[in-house]
Protein backbone atom coordinates (compact mmCIF):
# COMPACT_ATOMS: atom_id res chain seq x y z
CA UNK A 1 0.00 0.00 0.00
CA UNK A 2 2.38 2.59 1.25
CA UNK A 3 4.42 2.13 -2.54
CA UNK A 4 1.15 3.02 -4.79
CA UNK A 5 1.73 6.88 -5.00
CA UNK A 6 5.27 6.15 -5.81
CA UNK A 7 4.08 3.53 -8.68
CA UNK A 8 1.46 6.07 -9.85
CA UNK A 9 3.73 9.00 -10.36
CA UNK A 10 6.17 6.73 -12.06
CA UNK A 11 3.90 6.15 -14.36
CA UNK A 12 2.55 9.35 -15.24
CA UNK A 13 6.37 10.43 -16.02
CA UNK A 14 6.42 7.69 -18.24
CA UNK A 15 3.83 8.54 -19.86
CA UNK A 16 4.96 12.30 -20.56
CA UNK A 17 8.60 11.18 -21.76
CA UNK A 18 6.64 9.21 -24.15
CA UNK A 19 4.86 11.58 -25.45
CA UNK A 20 7.68 14.09 -26.22
CA UNK A 21 9.69 11.34 -27.42
CA UNK A 22 6.38 10.14 -29.81
CA UNK A 23 5.18 13.60 -30.92
CA UNK A 24 6.55 15.15 -33.84
CA UNK A 25 8.97 18.03 -34.30
CA UNK A 26 6.71 19.76 -35.75
CA UNK A 27 4.89 19.91 -32.31
CA UNK A 28 7.84 20.58 -30.03
CA UNK A 29 8.90 23.91 -32.44
CA UNK A 30 5.56 24.82 -32.20
CA UNK A 31 5.67 24.11 -27.97
CA UNK A 32 8.97 26.39 -28.33
CA UNK A 33 7.81 29.48 -30.30
CA UNK A 34 4.49 29.32 -27.64
CA UNK A 35 7.27 30.18 -24.75
CA UNK A 36 8.57 33.52 -26.86
CA UNK A 37 6.76 36.11 -25.47
CA UNK A 38 4.79 38.60 -27.28
CA UNK A 39 5.29 41.56 -25.12
CA UNK A 40 8.09 43.07 -22.90
CA UNK A 41 6.52 44.26 -19.70
CA UNK A 42 7.94 47.34 -17.51
CA UNK A 43 6.07 48.24 -14.36
CA UNK A 44 6.38 50.77 -11.42
CA UNK A 45 4.94 49.48 -8.19
CA UNK A 46 1.83 47.25 -7.92
CA UNK A 47 3.05 45.17 -5.26
CA UNK A 48 5.89 43.54 -7.02
CA UNK A 49 8.77 45.44 -6.92
CA UNK A 50 9.67 48.86 -7.34
CA UNK A 51 10.41 47.88 -10.60
CA UNK A 52 9.58 44.78 -12.25
CA UNK A 53 10.16 43.70 -15.74
CA UNK A 54 8.53 40.42 -17.40
CA UNK A 55 7.38 38.75 -20.30
CA UNK A 56 3.66 39.30 -21.93
CA UNK A 57 2.02 36.29 -23.73
CA UNK A 58 -1.47 36.78 -25.27
CA UNK A 59 -3.70 33.79 -24.43
CA UNK A 60 -7.12 32.38 -25.85
CA UNK A 61 -8.18 32.07 -29.39
CA UNK A 62 -8.88 35.97 -29.20
CA UNK A 63 -6.20 37.38 -27.72
CA UNK A 64 -8.00 38.61 -24.60
CA UNK A 65 -5.70 36.35 -21.87
CA UNK A 66 -2.69 37.84 -20.68
CA UNK A 67 -0.13 35.79 -18.70
CA UNK A 68 2.68 38.10 -17.56
CA UNK A 69 5.68 36.92 -15.71
CA UNK A 70 7.45 39.45 -13.70
CA UNK A 71 10.79 40.12 -11.66
CA UNK A 72 10.49 42.94 -9.63
CA UNK A 73 13.18 44.17 -7.19
CA UNK A 74 12.55 46.97 -4.21
CA UNK A 75 15.93 48.57 -2.91
CA UNK A 76 17.12 49.12 0.36
CA UNK A 77 16.08 52.82 0.25
CA UNK A 78 12.49 51.76 -1.18
CA UNK A 79 12.09 49.45 1.93
CA UNK A 80 13.53 46.25 0.27
CA UNK A 81 16.19 45.05 -0.35
CA UNK A 82 13.28 42.65 -1.45
CA UNK A 83 12.66 40.27 -4.52
CA UNK A 84 9.56 38.99 -6.37
CA UNK A 85 8.62 36.88 -8.86
CA UNK A 86 5.15 37.25 -10.46
CA UNK A 87 3.13 35.55 -12.04
CA UNK A 88 -0.07 37.69 -13.76
CA UNK A 89 -3.05 36.72 -15.12
CA UNK A 90 -5.88 39.34 -16.65
CA UNK A 91 -8.58 39.28 -18.93
CA UNK A 92 -9.89 42.20 -21.29
CA UNK A 93 -13.99 41.83 -21.35
CA UNK A 94 -14.10 44.78 -23.09
CA UNK A 95 -12.54 47.13 -25.29
CA UNK A 96 -12.98 50.37 -26.81
CA UNK A 97 -11.47 51.16 -30.44
CA UNK A 98 -10.51 55.01 -31.00
CA UNK A 99 -9.97 54.40 -35.02
CA UNK A 100 -7.00 52.70 -36.07
CA UNK A 101 -4.12 54.28 -33.28
CA UNK A 102 -5.60 52.98 -30.09
CA UNK A 103 -7.25 50.87 -28.54
CA UNK A 104 -8.68 51.35 -24.95
CA UNK A 105 -9.25 48.21 -22.18
CA UNK A 106 -11.20 49.82 -19.65
CA UNK A 107 -10.98 47.11 -17.23
CA UNK A 108 -9.87 44.21 -16.92
CA UNK A 109 -10.02 42.00 -13.96
CA UNK A 110 -7.36 39.71 -12.61
CA UNK A 111 -5.09 37.61 -10.61
CA UNK A 112 -1.87 37.08 -9.08
CA UNK A 113 0.82 35.77 -6.96
CA UNK A 114 3.71 37.13 -5.75
CA UNK A 115 6.73 35.21 -4.35
CA UNK A 116 8.71 36.82 -2.01
CA UNK A 117 12.41 35.35 -1.64
CA UNK A 118 14.61 35.78 1.71
CA UNK A 119 15.12 32.90 4.42
CA UNK A 120 12.19 35.70 6.18
CA UNK A 121 9.78 34.42 4.10
CA UNK A 122 8.31 31.11 4.69
CA UNK A 123 6.82 29.35 1.96
CA UNK A 124 5.96 26.29 4.69
CA UNK A 125 6.21 27.81 8.15
CA UNK A 126 9.28 25.68 9.96
CA UNK A 127 7.80 22.35 11.37
CA UNK A 128 10.12 22.40 14.21
CA UNK A 129 9.11 26.18 15.19
CA UNK A 130 5.46 25.93 14.84
CA UNK A 131 2.58 23.58 14.88
CA UNK A 132 0.57 23.54 12.31
CA UNK A 133 -1.63 25.79 11.79
CA UNK A 134 -0.08 28.19 14.29
CA UNK A 135 -0.08 31.08 11.46
CA UNK A 136 -2.63 30.04 8.82
CA UNK A 137 -0.93 31.98 5.99
CA UNK A 138 2.25 32.15 3.92
CA UNK A 139 4.40 35.02 4.06
CA UNK A 140 6.41 34.16 0.87
CA UNK A 141 3.17 33.28 -1.33
CA UNK A 142 0.75 36.19 -1.75
CA UNK A 143 -2.13 35.45 -4.04
CA UNK A 144 -3.34 38.67 -5.61
CA UNK A 145 -7.06 40.28 -6.92
CA UNK A 146 -6.42 42.71 -9.56
CA UNK A 147 -8.19 45.07 -11.83
CA UNK A 148 -6.02 47.27 -14.89
CA UNK A 149 -6.76 49.47 -16.98
CA UNK A 150 -5.02 49.52 -20.65
CA UNK A 151 -4.29 52.18 -23.72
CA UNK A 152 -2.61 50.19 -26.43
CA UNK A 153 -1.49 52.48 -29.19
CA UNK A 154 -0.67 50.63 -32.38
CA UNK A 155 2.66 50.97 -33.34
CA UNK A 156 1.92 51.49 -37.22
CA UNK A 157 0.38 54.82 -36.38
CA UNK A 158 2.59 55.92 -33.57
CA UNK A 159 5.68 54.72 -33.75
CA UNK A 160 6.05 53.76 -37.26
CA UNK A 161 8.28 50.92 -36.61
CA UNK A 162 8.47 47.94 -38.48
CA UNK A 163 9.75 45.52 -35.09
CA UNK A 164 7.37 47.48 -32.51
CA UNK A 165 3.60 46.47 -33.02
CA UNK A 166 2.28 48.41 -29.85
CA UNK A 167 2.82 49.81 -27.08
CA UNK A 168 0.57 50.01 -24.04
CA UNK A 169 0.36 51.86 -20.87
CA UNK A 170 -1.68 50.63 -18.02
CA UNK A 171 -2.44 51.07 -14.82
CA UNK A 172 -3.01 48.10 -12.37
CA UNK A 173 -4.70 48.09 -8.66
CA UNK A 174 -4.65 45.38 -6.71
CA UNK A 175 -5.30 43.61 -3.17
CA UNK A 176 -3.81 40.76 -1.45
CA UNK A 177 -5.91 38.02 0.62
CA UNK A 178 -4.67 39.60 3.56
CA UNK A 179 -5.66 43.38 3.40
CA UNK A 180 -8.88 41.59 1.95
CA UNK A 181 -9.63 39.36 5.26
CA UNK A 182 -8.34 42.90 7.13
CA UNK A 183 -11.16 44.95 5.24
CA UNK A 184 -13.83 42.50 5.17
CA UNK A 185 -13.68 42.09 9.27
CA UNK A 186 -13.49 45.37 10.10
CA UNK A 187 -16.67 46.32 7.68
CA UNK A 188 -16.43 50.36 7.24
CA UNK A 189 -13.38 51.00 9.24
CA UNK A 190 -11.39 50.41 6.33
CA UNK A 191 -12.04 51.72 3.22
CA UNK A 192 -11.38 49.82 -1.02
CA UNK A 193 -8.44 52.88 -0.98
CA UNK A 194 -7.11 51.61 1.84
CA UNK A 195 -7.08 47.86 0.46
CA UNK A 196 -6.40 48.62 -3.21
CA UNK A 197 -2.79 49.47 -4.52
CA UNK A 198 -1.49 50.96 -7.40
CA UNK A 199 1.04 49.90 -10.06
CA UNK A 200 1.91 51.30 -13.35
CA UNK A 201 3.25 50.05 -16.73
CA UNK A 202 4.01 49.83 -19.68
CA UNK A 203 3.79 46.78 -22.33
CA UNK A 204 5.78 46.45 -25.67
CA UNK A 205 4.42 44.16 -28.17
CA UNK A 206 6.52 42.67 -31.16
CA UNK B 1 -8.05 63.22 -32.74
CA UNK B 2 -7.62 65.51 -29.96
CA UNK B 3 -10.82 64.93 -28.26
CA UNK B 4 -9.55 60.98 -27.68
CA UNK B 5 -6.36 61.82 -26.21
CA UNK B 6 -8.21 64.14 -23.93
CA UNK B 7 -11.07 60.45 -23.55
CA UNK B 8 -7.94 58.97 -22.92
CA UNK B 9 -6.46 60.92 -20.38
CA UNK B 10 -9.31 61.20 -18.24
CA UNK B 11 -9.76 57.72 -18.10
CA UNK B 12 -6.01 57.54 -16.81
CA UNK B 13 -6.74 60.10 -14.82
CA UNK B 14 -10.18 58.71 -12.98
CA UNK B 15 -8.08 55.78 -11.76
CA UNK B 16 -4.94 57.88 -10.32
CA UNK B 17 -7.46 59.64 -8.02
CA UNK B 18 -9.45 57.12 -6.84
CA UNK B 19 -5.75 55.57 -5.37
CA UNK B 20 -2.98 57.48 -4.81
CA UNK B 21 -0.79 54.45 -3.01
CA UNK B 22 1.64 52.96 -5.07
CA UNK B 23 3.13 50.05 -2.80
CA UNK B 24 6.10 48.38 -4.15
CA UNK B 25 5.42 45.28 -1.80
CA UNK B 26 3.18 44.33 0.93
CA UNK B 27 6.52 43.44 2.69
CA UNK B 28 7.95 46.57 1.92
CA UNK B 29 9.66 47.50 5.70
CA UNK B 30 8.37 51.52 5.03
CA UNK B 31 6.43 53.74 2.41
CA UNK B 32 6.84 57.34 1.82
CA UNK B 33 4.81 58.64 4.62
CA UNK B 34 5.65 55.75 7.60
CA UNK B 35 6.19 57.73 10.87
CA UNK B 36 9.37 56.78 12.24
CA UNK B 37 10.85 56.25 15.48
CA UNK B 38 6.70 56.41 17.84
CA UNK B 39 7.71 55.24 20.95
CA UNK B 40 10.54 57.57 21.68
CA UNK B 41 8.90 60.29 20.06
CA UNK B 42 5.58 59.39 22.40
CA UNK B 43 7.83 59.03 25.70
CA UNK B 44 9.28 62.42 24.69
CA UNK B 45 5.86 63.41 24.80
CA UNK B 46 4.93 61.99 27.75
CA UNK B 47 7.72 63.17 29.85
CA UNK B 48 6.94 66.57 28.66
CA UNK B 49 3.26 66.34 30.12
CA UNK B 50 2.29 67.52 33.33
CA UNK B 51 0.04 65.31 35.54
CA UNK B 52 -0.57 64.84 39.12
CA UNK B 53 1.46 62.15 41.53
CA UNK B 54 -0.70 59.28 40.00
CA UNK B 55 0.34 57.50 37.51
CA UNK B 56 -2.36 56.06 35.56
CA UNK B 57 -2.47 53.88 32.76
CA UNK B 58 -3.85 51.47 30.01
CA UNK B 59 -2.69 48.02 29.50
CA UNK B 60 -3.88 46.57 26.21
CA UNK B 61 -3.03 44.31 23.33
CA UNK B 62 -3.46 42.45 20.32
CA UNK B 63 -4.90 45.16 17.92
CA UNK B 64 -3.91 42.77 15.43
CA UNK B 65 -6.73 43.00 12.36
CA UNK B 66 -9.23 44.60 14.66
CA UNK B 67 -9.44 48.02 13.81
CA UNK B 68 -13.08 48.69 14.32
CA UNK B 69 -12.50 47.47 18.06
CA UNK B 70 -8.99 49.83 18.15
CA UNK B 71 -11.29 52.70 16.96
CA UNK B 72 -14.07 51.62 20.08
CA UNK B 73 -10.92 51.37 22.81
CA UNK B 74 -9.00 54.51 21.27
CA UNK B 75 -12.60 56.25 21.94
CA UNK B 76 -13.03 54.93 25.52
CA UNK B 77 -9.67 55.40 26.21
CA UNK B 78 -10.56 59.59 25.48
CA UNK B 79 -13.63 59.76 26.99
CA UNK B 80 -11.77 58.73 30.54
CA UNK B 81 -10.14 61.20 33.00
CA UNK B 82 -6.48 61.29 34.30
CA UNK B 83 -5.04 58.59 31.74
CA UNK B 84 -1.21 59.36 31.22
CA UNK B 85 -0.59 57.18 28.62
CA UNK B 86 -1.07 53.21 27.03
CA UNK B 87 0.68 50.30 26.38
CA UNK B 88 -0.10 48.08 23.01
CA UNK B 89 1.59 45.23 24.36
CA UNK B 90 2.54 43.51 21.22
CA UNK B 91 0.88 42.03 17.98
CA UNK B 92 0.26 45.20 16.97
CA UNK B 93 0.01 43.76 13.06
CA UNK B 94 -1.14 40.04 12.66
CA UNK B 95 0.86 39.15 9.21
CA UNK B 96 3.90 41.75 10.05
CA UNK B 97 3.03 44.08 7.56
CA UNK B 98 3.74 47.48 7.58
CA UNK B 99 0.37 48.72 6.36
CA UNK B 100 -1.02 47.09 9.21
CA UNK B 101 1.14 48.96 11.41
CA UNK B 102 0.44 52.31 9.99
CA UNK B 103 -3.59 51.64 10.05
CA UNK B 104 -2.95 50.56 13.90
CA UNK B 105 -1.54 54.04 14.01
CA UNK B 106 -3.86 56.35 12.23
CA UNK B 107 -6.22 55.14 14.98
CA UNK B 108 -3.65 55.12 17.88
CA UNK B 109 -2.65 58.34 17.24
CA UNK B 110 -5.80 59.98 17.78
CA UNK B 111 -5.32 59.51 21.32
CA UNK B 112 -5.16 62.52 23.54
CA UNK B 113 -2.54 60.53 24.99
CA UNK B 114 0.66 58.85 24.18
CA UNK B 115 0.59 55.14 23.15
CA UNK B 116 3.69 52.74 23.34
CA UNK B 117 3.80 49.82 21.69
CA UNK B 118 6.02 46.76 22.56
CA UNK B 119 6.27 43.82 20.21
CA UNK B 120 4.58 40.90 19.76
CA UNK B 121 4.88 37.53 18.07
CA UNK B 122 3.37 38.46 15.06
CA UNK B 123 5.05 41.99 14.25
CA UNK B 124 8.35 39.55 13.85
CA UNK B 125 7.01 37.83 10.76
CA UNK B 126 7.75 38.24 7.54
CA UNK B 127 9.24 41.84 6.95
CA UNK B 128 7.75 42.94 10.36
CA UNK B 129 10.97 43.13 12.46
CA UNK B 130 12.49 45.27 10.17
CA UNK B 131 9.04 47.58 10.02
CA UNK B 132 8.49 47.47 13.55
CA UNK B 133 12.35 48.73 14.19
CA UNK B 134 11.98 51.31 11.69
CA UNK B 135 8.32 52.50 13.08
CA UNK B 136 8.05 52.33 16.19
CA UNK B 137 12.01 51.13 17.46
CA UNK B 138 13.69 49.23 19.85
CA UNK B 139 12.17 45.78 21.48
CA UNK B 140 14.09 45.88 24.49
CA UNK B 141 13.70 49.66 26.00
CA UNK B 142 13.07 51.52 29.09
CA UNK B 143 12.23 54.76 30.07
CA UNK B 144 11.47 56.86 34.06
CA UNK B 145 8.32 58.45 33.98
CA UNK B 146 7.88 60.15 37.81
CA UNK B 147 10.40 58.01 39.66
CA UNK B 148 9.12 54.57 37.80
CA UNK B 149 10.92 52.59 35.58
CA UNK B 150 9.26 50.92 32.89
CA UNK B 151 10.88 48.07 31.24
CA UNK B 152 9.32 47.17 27.83
CA UNK B 153 11.03 43.92 26.54
CA UNK B 154 10.88 41.15 23.78
CA UNK B 155 9.46 37.74 25.07
CA UNK B 156 8.69 36.34 21.28
CA UNK B 157 11.09 33.41 21.89
CA UNK B 158 8.93 30.79 19.47
CA UNK B 159 10.00 33.28 16.71
CA UNK B 160 13.65 32.98 17.21
CA UNK B 161 13.26 29.20 17.69
CA UNK B 162 13.92 29.34 21.59
CA UNK B 163 17.55 29.78 20.38
CA UNK B 164 18.43 31.19 24.00
CA UNK B 165 18.28 35.01 22.86
CA UNK B 166 14.90 35.83 23.99
CA UNK B 167 14.23 37.13 26.67
CA UNK B 168 17.33 38.98 26.65
CA UNK B 169 18.36 38.07 30.17
CA UNK B 170 21.70 40.06 30.22
CA UNK B 171 19.87 43.22 29.20
CA UNK B 172 16.92 42.67 31.67
CA UNK B 173 19.72 42.39 34.58
CA UNK B 174 20.92 45.53 33.87
CA UNK B 175 17.59 47.40 33.34
CA UNK B 176 16.47 46.09 36.81
CA UNK B 177 19.32 46.73 38.89
CA UNK B 178 19.17 49.52 41.34
CA UNK B 179 19.00 53.09 39.86
CA UNK B 180 19.47 56.43 41.41
CA UNK B 181 16.13 58.41 40.92
CA UNK B 182 14.46 55.09 40.45
CA UNK B 183 11.46 54.21 43.09
CA UNK B 184 9.63 51.38 41.24
CA UNK B 185 9.92 48.78 38.17
CA UNK B 186 7.48 48.05 36.14
CA UNK B 187 7.88 45.92 33.26
CA UNK B 188 6.23 44.86 29.85
CA UNK B 189 5.97 42.13 27.02
CA UNK B 190 3.91 40.58 24.86
CA UNK B 191 4.00 36.73 25.96
CA UNK B 192 3.76 35.87 29.54
CA UNK B 193 6.09 33.10 31.14
CA UNK B 194 4.86 29.75 31.32
CA UNK B 195 2.97 30.37 28.10
CA UNK B 196 4.18 27.70 25.27
CA UNK B 197 5.80 30.41 23.07
CA UNK B 198 7.68 31.60 25.94
CA UNK B 199 11.24 30.25 26.36
CA UNK B 200 10.23 28.35 29.45
CA UNK B 201 13.69 26.81 29.53
CA UNK B 202 14.85 30.04 31.44
CA UNK B 203 11.27 30.66 32.91
CA UNK B 204 12.71 30.56 36.73
CA UNK B 205 15.63 33.10 36.42
CA UNK B 206 13.56 35.15 33.92
CA UNK B 207 10.76 35.77 37.07
CA UNK B 208 14.03 35.66 39.52
CA UNK B 209 15.53 38.81 37.46
CA UNK B 210 11.87 40.66 37.30
CA UNK B 211 10.94 39.92 41.14
CA UNK B 212 14.54 40.63 41.97
CA UNK B 213 14.58 44.38 41.12
CA UNK B 214 14.48 46.98 44.43
CA UNK B 215 11.41 47.17 44.06
CA UNK B 216 9.23 45.44 41.13
CA UNK B 217 5.48 46.26 41.33
CA UNK B 218 4.20 44.23 38.23
CA UNK B 219 5.06 42.53 35.70
CA UNK B 220 2.38 43.11 32.45
CA UNK B 221 1.78 41.08 29.33
CA UNK B 222 -1.00 40.32 26.46
CA UNK B 223 -0.89 37.49 24.16
CA UNK B 224 -3.21 34.83 25.57
CA UNK B 225 -6.30 36.82 24.62
CA UNK B 226 -7.66 36.43 28.02
CA UNK B 227 -7.25 37.88 31.04
CA UNK B 228 -4.83 36.62 33.65
CA UNK B 229 -3.23 37.24 36.92
CA UNK B 230 -0.64 35.30 38.53
CA UNK B 231 2.41 35.38 41.29
CA UNK B 232 5.35 33.46 40.30
CA UNK B 233 8.10 32.80 42.54
CA UNK B 234 8.22 33.71 46.27
CA UNK B 235 6.90 36.83 45.80
CA UNK B 236 4.09 39.06 46.15
CA UNK B 237 4.56 40.63 42.48
CA UNK B 238 1.36 40.59 39.92
CA UNK B 239 1.78 39.27 36.46
CA UNK B 240 -1.11 40.77 34.88
CA UNK B 241 -2.13 39.44 31.52
CA UNK B 242 -4.71 41.62 29.61
CA UNK B 243 -7.21 40.22 27.48
CA UNK B 244 -6.67 41.24 23.75
CA UNK B 245 -8.83 44.36 21.97
CA UNK B 246 -10.87 41.90 20.31
CA UNK B 247 -13.06 41.23 23.41
CA UNK B 248 -13.29 45.03 23.91
CA UNK B 249 -11.15 44.81 26.99
CA UNK B 250 -8.03 46.70 28.86
CA UNK B 251 -6.74 46.56 32.09
CA UNK B 252 -6.15 50.06 33.42
CA UNK B 253 -3.37 50.04 36.17
CA UNK B 254 -2.51 52.87 39.02
CA UNK B 255 0.62 53.66 40.31
CA UNK B 256 -0.32 55.42 43.73
CA UNK B 257 1.79 56.41 47.08
CA UNK B 258 4.34 53.64 45.32
CA UNK B 259 1.11 51.07 45.55
CA UNK B 260 -0.14 49.30 42.25
CA UNK B 261 -3.67 48.48 41.83
CA UNK B 262 -5.64 47.73 38.46
CA UNK B 263 -8.81 47.12 37.19
CA UNK B 264 -10.19 45.94 34.58
CA UNK B 265 -12.50 48.05 32.14
CA UNK B 266 -14.72 46.56 29.54
CA UNK B 267 -16.24 49.01 26.66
Amino acid sequence: MENLPLKRSGIKIWVIVALFLTSPAKLSAQFFDALVPGEVVVQHAGSIGFFSVGAGYRVFKNKRGNVDMNYGFVPASKGGPLHILSAKFAYRPFEIRIKDWATIYPANPGAFVSYHFGKEFDFYWDKSQYEKGYYWWSSAIRPHLSLSNEVKLHGKKIVRGEKIKSITLYSEFNTNELYLVSFFQNHGDLSMRDVFKLGIGVRVGF
Amino acid sequence: MVKNIICVLLVLALFFVACNELEYSPNQAFDNDTPRDLNNKNIKRLLETEGDDTIRFVLSGDSQREYSNSKALVSAVNKMKGIDFLFLAGDISDFGLVQEMEWIDDIFSRLQVPYIGVIGNHDMVANGERAYRRMFGDFNFSFIYKGVKFVCHNTNSREKAFDGTIPNLPWLKEQMSYEEGVNAYVTVAHVPPGNEDFDNSVKDEYIDVLNSSPNTLAALYAHTHREDLFYPGAGKIPYIVTDAIEHRQFVLVEISNGKLTFETIRY
